[in-house]
């Protein structure tokens, strides 16, 4: 690689533009095996399913970002759907807005026992949101008493919410859920951007000794991006509730996976510390599309999905640690020189003599 | 008095002895017989698969790793066996590709791990996902059953007497675990490791080679699991094994073995394991679900980790109290009373 | 990189030949003016005990306030180590107080008491005369008083200007951006520096690193900046930055506690200096006052005793020759050889190179360049076991996080290096022969300990170090490289540990001794190989190795007089020898001749 593109370039930045790259390749083949395969219908329905993914994606971005990992969102979206589901279908005349709220405060409460486990328990997450991924699940069964939440018991509303659309051109729609997923994503990144605490979760995945010594509030700051992941869950299990109807008691089982798998992909180093909300975008955008793609491009069967997902996560930190890892080393030595001769430019010029 | 408690506790194995004591005699209360063989055998036939694969786990948590694909194999091992006997192939040879499988993924973990130096974390969660979709692959969405019925009765009527090859095969297993765990070399190696990679370093010890050969075990032993798992069940699905993992590391960590590495005996982890057996049976008796069962279990899983370390800084907090009572008192006209930060490090 | 220092910050030292008392006519400040004893209150209004007032009243000559910090009458100890013996010192605003001591003369441990690391056991930390408590780092940023070290905490994947403002809590709801970029390069332009501000701070060089820590303490309104070794990983022009920053804080009012091994920095920059030896304060000098020739008689304190007298003998064959051995960025072109029953003393400063040395020896991380040559034939050492092989064992500095497996019986961690000797055909380990071995070193190196199957963590640091040492022994090495063998350790362990390398010595086997005590390398060596700064700067004979001439050696005060690279070039050398001691004699060189 040149030079010049690692001077204007941030590796970080270049990994982002290869996911892109590779997206874009992939829809293109797809497209060229698929007939029909950029139809609004299609289109509109791969954007759909993108949605949920990425709600509960920009929560888990959060939590990776401090080096911790979150395997109970499914449980969360699950549980929170068939609560506000059953709440709807027992209380009259609630407004959409109370009931999205209520799903968020429940996922918020959910997270937050999360965030006191791993932030002031000190337990690692891995074991306790692996922990809380079965205890959410059997709160739902208890709950439940394994009944179902059907379509017809709902209000009319939330029917009519999955095709309502924003903005419509040429047959392609911006659907409501999407609006609202985009809208998430952009909240995110500028949280990430511009919002101190948003900093401060690069600085403590960046460094967490340093975060520590330069007095950061850490155990605050990761409790409250475990909140936040299970806010976001609890609004992905409201968009889930919505867009199916049908709650069962494995409602969203399996979603943690795909939403890690999103986020490693989208090149949230898994080890903290780097990483954004358009390549978790990205991420889901890949993985979205390779799932659904492949289930029409005829001679993949739909069984393969996993072994495909599994793959990807392996590439993908593979790919982080190794490839990403040279290009910042390259990146470090073009500075370095870059640097050197400046300084050999400054001391010719100025005539600095060093030496007593 | 909470001194005393605490030493006690530190005794992770005698805790676990007194737990395991009242839970054995709420079922003994409630079940008649509980105690006799043919109910006993019942009693592990419920979770003989994760028990064996337990063993190894405990291994691979000890070295200060982790292995989550550990059911994902099974369900795959399980799976490979039913796919190449569909195809046509004697049943002993389905079981031994199967295993080969097994062995074969396991190395490919241990080599992310040990040599390419990826965190086990992940590598072994792209497994997760990744054999449970070569499963699918493999058996879609049947249940493929059919097997030979010598296979099938290998796995539910008893072989030495009550005792089925599943047991058997735990019952030395474990035997074989714990000696070469606590007597040999790669045993000793592995606590070394897990207590520090740098000291094994320093003294000349392979690291990345244990490593290896530990993850490649973990493989084999699931994939041996699951097909001891078939034998039992007479079909397999995709989700055979689905969610053990969970149970699996819960029952390790609940033994006493430590998540960061170089902590734990074979005695706390099948202490652990007969105790999680009889919980689960006690729940049953009691009239608690499966799935529930399995939150009871995920609620251990975070208590096992939770209860020593907030032990572990009570204890810290009467030390530093009892070691230095005058620092406590702010000195007279001290600028402003500073906050003792709440957790150390 | 990470082994550098690690001894330095992390274990906590005493030597253990401390002077029996100490002069104390030493112990009076020669510097600052001392108000009459009465009627000066601290800020409180509260009237000090009249033998505390002796210390507040202290003040700068201008008599108008207190210093900016002061600690007074610190201890700390840690076991049975006491590394801070009430020690008292005072920074005033915008002077450089330099602060020299060798290794572990409790130099790390004071900063760590001052920036809230770690809690003194006794004594008062004061600001503007107020007494503080210092319990956290936010407590210390709070107070203004920040640290910079070797090794800067940065955020790699943080800016420039993030990694400057991270710590603030004050800065609004929104980061803004270009506001930061902006009063970061402002900062950054204070001390007369350009960096880009919008770029991550990884790969910015260590000078860049210090740069960008130094404007995050000024940014918080830093009031006494404490520099650990600044300057260890710098070239010499980025030196000569550093200290027109330092210059130019200290214009600003900043007190300035800065810390080198390097005395000619020392020299040129500081106001005030003060030695600390073992744990107690030793003096405080203004510069003018003090030589560097004073200056290392009081650090190093004493006469050397007669520690141990080695028994000498003519050494054997050369077994191990080292040719120009480099390891990019961290040693370059070290020679020597080394005879049967030889010791060869590695004397330097921590950070010279010495470990980093041993490590491409015993093969942890090889050297790029050079050749090994053992018992005549050539040979390449890429990892531990090469080494192992070929009769090389290296017996770590840091036996806790490196040579002890510490929960492991004390007959576990004997057997680890040789662990397959003691494996039977089935791969079981062979506990009989195994506590057989270890209770024949139990005996032979008198190991205190209830028996072979105690861990290691419950031994006393003497203990543990002879289980480290008989690790290796068991191996049975022709080369033993021993790293700070008696570092932490009582005396009684200590003479142990020499009468043993005599032993082994007398019996053929070949030793480097890596030590930062000076007396024990020079009484235990044959032959004492001086290392400063990666470089190697000569090899002394046991009969010419002086403790000044080994000290100017490494700390670098005559570093252009010395030949480098090749010590064996004995006419230069003992040129240089005659040259440094005319100066030492003198008493003052440096002063005059910069002025």
């Amino acid at each position: 690689m040149s030079d010049a593109i690692l001077r204007r370039v941030r590796p970080e930045q270049f990994r982002e533009f290869i996911l892109l790259f590779v997206t874009v390749g992939l829809l293109l083949f797809f497209a060229s095996q698929i007939p029909n395969y950029f139809d609004p219908r299609s289109v509109n329905r791969l954007t759909t399913g993108l949605a949920i993914t990425l709600v509960v994606a920009v929560g888990q971005v959060l939590v990776v970002l401090t080096r911790n990992i979150d395997l109970s969102v499914s449980s969360m979206v699950g549980l929170t759907a068939y609560v506000v589901g059953t709440i709807l279908t027992r209380v009259e005349g609630m407004h959409p807005l109370v009931a999205a709220a209520l799903a968020m405060a429940i996922g918020l409460a959910l997270g937050a026992i999360n965030g006191l486990i791993v932030a002031y328990g000190k337990v690692p997450a891995i074991i306790a949101t692996l922990g809380t991924l079965a205890l959410y699940r059997v709160v739902l069964v208890e709950f439940s008493g394994a009944k179902t939440v059907t379509t017809a018991d709902l209000p009319d509303w939330l029917n009519d919410v999955p095709s309502a659309t924003l903005a419509s051109a040429g047959g392609y729609d911006l659907r409501l859920m999407v609006g609202i997923a985009l809208l998430v994503a952009i909240l995110g990144q500028l949280t990430l951007r511009y919002l101190p605490f948003g900093r401060r979760l690069y600085a403590i995945g960046s460094n967490p000794e340093a975060a520590r010594t330069a007095g950061l509030p850490v155990q605050r700051d990761v409790f409250t991006a475990f909140a936040l992941s299970g806010t976001l869950s609890g609004l992905a299990g409201f968009m889930f509730l919505v867009r199916f109807g049908n709650i069962t008691v494995t409602a969203a089982q399996g979603l943690e996976l795909q939403v890690v798998a999103a986020v490693v992909v989208g090149g949230v180093n898994i080890f903290g510390g780097s990483g954004s909300m358009v390549g978790a975008l990205l991420g889901v955008l890949m993985i979205e599309t390779l799932q659904q793609s492949l289930l029409r491009w005829a001679g993949i069967s739909e069984f393969v999905k996993d072994a495909i997902l599994g793959l990807l996560i392996l590439v993908a930190v593979t790919a982080d640690t190794i490839i990403l890892g040279r290009l910042r080393e390259m990146w470090v030595r073009v500075r370095r020189r870059d640097h050197a001769r400046a300084q050999v430019a400054i001391a010719d010029e100025g005539g600095v003599a060093h030496g007593a | 008095m909470a001194r005393e408690i605490l030493r006690r506790l530190r005794s992770w194995e005698g805790l676990l002895l007194v737990v395991l004591l009242v839970i054995l005699a709420y079922n003994i209360t409630r079940v008649p017989n509980f105690l006799t063989i043919g109910n006993q055998v019942n009693l592990f036939q419920l979770g003989i698969e994760k028990a064996i694969v337990v063993l190894i786990m405990t291994f691979v948590i000890i070295s200060g790793e982790i292995d989550l694909s550990v059911a994902s194999m099974m369900g795959l091992s399980a799976a490979v066996a039913a796919a190449v006997f569909e195809a046509g192939a004697p049943m002993p040879v389905a079981i031994l590709v199967a295993l080969g499988v097994g062995a074969g993924f396991g190395l490919l973990n241990g080599y992310f791990v040990a040599v390419v130096g990826l965190s086990s974390l992940a590598v072994t969660l792209a497994g997760y996902v990744g054999f449970r979709g070569l499963a699918r692959l493999l058996v879609q969405d049947r249940s493929v059953g059919g097997f030979p019925e010598w296979f099938t009765n290998l796995g539910q009527r008893g072989l030495v007497g009550p005792l089925t090859l599943s047991i058997l095969i735990f019952a030395v297993l474990a035997v074989i675990a714990s000696v070469v765990l606590h007597r040999s070399g790669l045993g000793r190696l592995t606590y070394v490791i897990g207590n520090s990679a740098q000291v094994a370093r320093y003294s000349g010890v392979s690291v990345a080679r244990t490593k290896m050969i530990i993850f490649t075990m973990s493989g084999l032993i699931s994939a041996l699991a699951g097909v001891l798992m078939a034998a039992r069940l007479g079909a397999v699905r995709a989700s055979t094994a689905e969610g053990f993992e969970l149970d699996i590391i819960t029952v390790v960590l609940l033994g006493g073995v430590s998540i960061f590495g170089g902590v734990g005996s074979m005695i706390g982890v099948l202490l652990s394991t007969y105790l999680v057996l009889n919980l689960r049976n006690g729940l049953i008796i009691a009239g608690i679900t499966g799935n529930t069962q399995t939150g009871i279990i995920g609620l251990l899983l975070i208590l096992s980790v939770l209860v020593p370390n907030l032990a572990g800084r009570v204890q810290d907090r009467l030390r530093r109290r009892q070691v230095d009572p005058s620092m406590r008192a702010p000195p007279s006209g001290a600028a402003e009373p500073t906050r003792s930060q709440a957790a150390p490090g | 990189m990470g082994e550098r220092g690690i001894g330095c910050v992390l274990v906590p030292t005493v030597l253990s030949w401390r002077p029996s008392e100490i002069n104390t006519t030493d112990r009076v400040p020669t510097a600052g003016s001392w108000l009459p004893g009465f009627g000066t209150g601290d800020a409180n209004g509260m009237i000090q005990p009249a033998t505390e007032r002796r210390l507040d009243d202290e003040v700068v000559a201008t008599g108008e306030e207190f210093p900016v910090l002061k600690m007074e009458h610190v201890s700390k100890q840690f076991g049975a180590t006491l590394a801070l013996d009430d020690v008292s010192l005072a920074l005033r605003r915008g002077e450089i107080h330099a602060l020299l001591g060798e290794n572990g003369a409790g130099k790390s441990t004071l900063i760590k008491i001052m920036t809230g690391i770690q809690t003194q056991d006794s004594g008062e930390i004061r600001i503007d005369g107020k007494p503080v408590r210092v319990t956290s780092s936010q407590d210390a940023q709070r107070l203004g008083v920040a640290a910079i070290y070797q090794e800067p905490m940065i955020f790699p994947d943080l800016s420039v200007a993030e990694n400057i403002f991270i710590g603030h809590r004050n800065r609004g709801k929104l980061v803004d951006r270009r506001g930061m970029e902006r009063e970061a390069a402002e900062v950054l332009a204070r001390l007369d520096v350009t960096l880009d501000v919008g770029e991550p701070a990884r790969g910015l060089t260590l000078a860049e690193q210090q740069t960008v820590e130094i404007a995050k303490a000024i940014s918080l309104d830093v009031r006494v900046l404490i520099m650990d070794e600044p300057t260890a990983s710098l070239s010499a022009h980025e030196v000569q930055q550093l200290f027109r920053i330092v210059h130019t804080l200290r214009q600003q009012g900043v007190a300035i506690l800065f810390i080198s091994h390097r005395m000619e920095e020392v020299f040129e920059i500081a106001d005030r200096v003060t030695i600390l030896r073992d744990g107690r304060w030793i003096s405080t000098t203004p510069r003018a006052e003090l030589t560097p020739g004073s200056a290392i008689r009081q650090m190093v304190g004493r006469e050397v005793q007669e520690l141990f007298r080695r028994s000498r003998r003519e050494p054997g064959a050369v077994l191990l020759a080292v040719r120009g051995l480099c390891r990019e960025g961290v040693f370059q072109d070290v020679s020597f050889d080394l005879r049967a029953g030889e010791v060869l003393g590695f004397a330097g400063l921590v950070g010279a190179g010495r470990t980093d040395m041993a490590l491409a020896l015993f093969g942890i991380s090889p050297a790029d360049a050079g050749e090994i040559e053992l018992e005549g034939s050539r040979v390449t050492i890429t990892n531990p076991r090469d080494a192992m092989a070929l009769g090389i064992a290296y017996s770590t500095e840091d036996r806790r996080q490196l040579g002890l497996v510490m929960p492991l019986s004390i007959a576990a961690n004997i057997s680890l290096p040789s662990l397959p000797r003691f494996l039977s055909p089935s791969g079981m380990v062979r506990r009989a022969e195994e506590r057989d071995a270890a209770e024949a070193f139990r005996e032979r190196l008198s190991i205190r300990a209830p028996s072979v199957e105690t861990p290691t963590s419950s031994l006393s640091g003497g203990n543990q170090q002879k289980v480290v040492i008989s690790k290796w022994l068991e191996t049975n090495p022709k080369v033993l490289i021993l790293d700070e063998p008696t570092r932490g350790i009582d005396v009684g362990a200590k003479v142990e540990v020499h009468q043993l390398i005599d032993d082994l010595a007398a019996r053929g086997m070949a030793i480097i001794l890596i030590s930062s005590d000076l007396p024990e390398v020079l009484a235990m060596s044959d032959r004492v190989l001086v290392m400063r700064e990666g470089r190697q700067m000569a090899i002394f004979d046991h009969h010419e190795a002086t403790q000044e001439r080994v000290l100017s050696a490494a700390m670098g005060q005559f570093g252009d007089i010395l030949p480098e690279g090749d010590g064996i070039d004995r006419i230069a050398a003992a040129e240089a020898i005659t040259a440094i001691d005319r100066l030492v004699a003198g008493g003052r060189l440096v002063d005059g001749e910069r002025q």
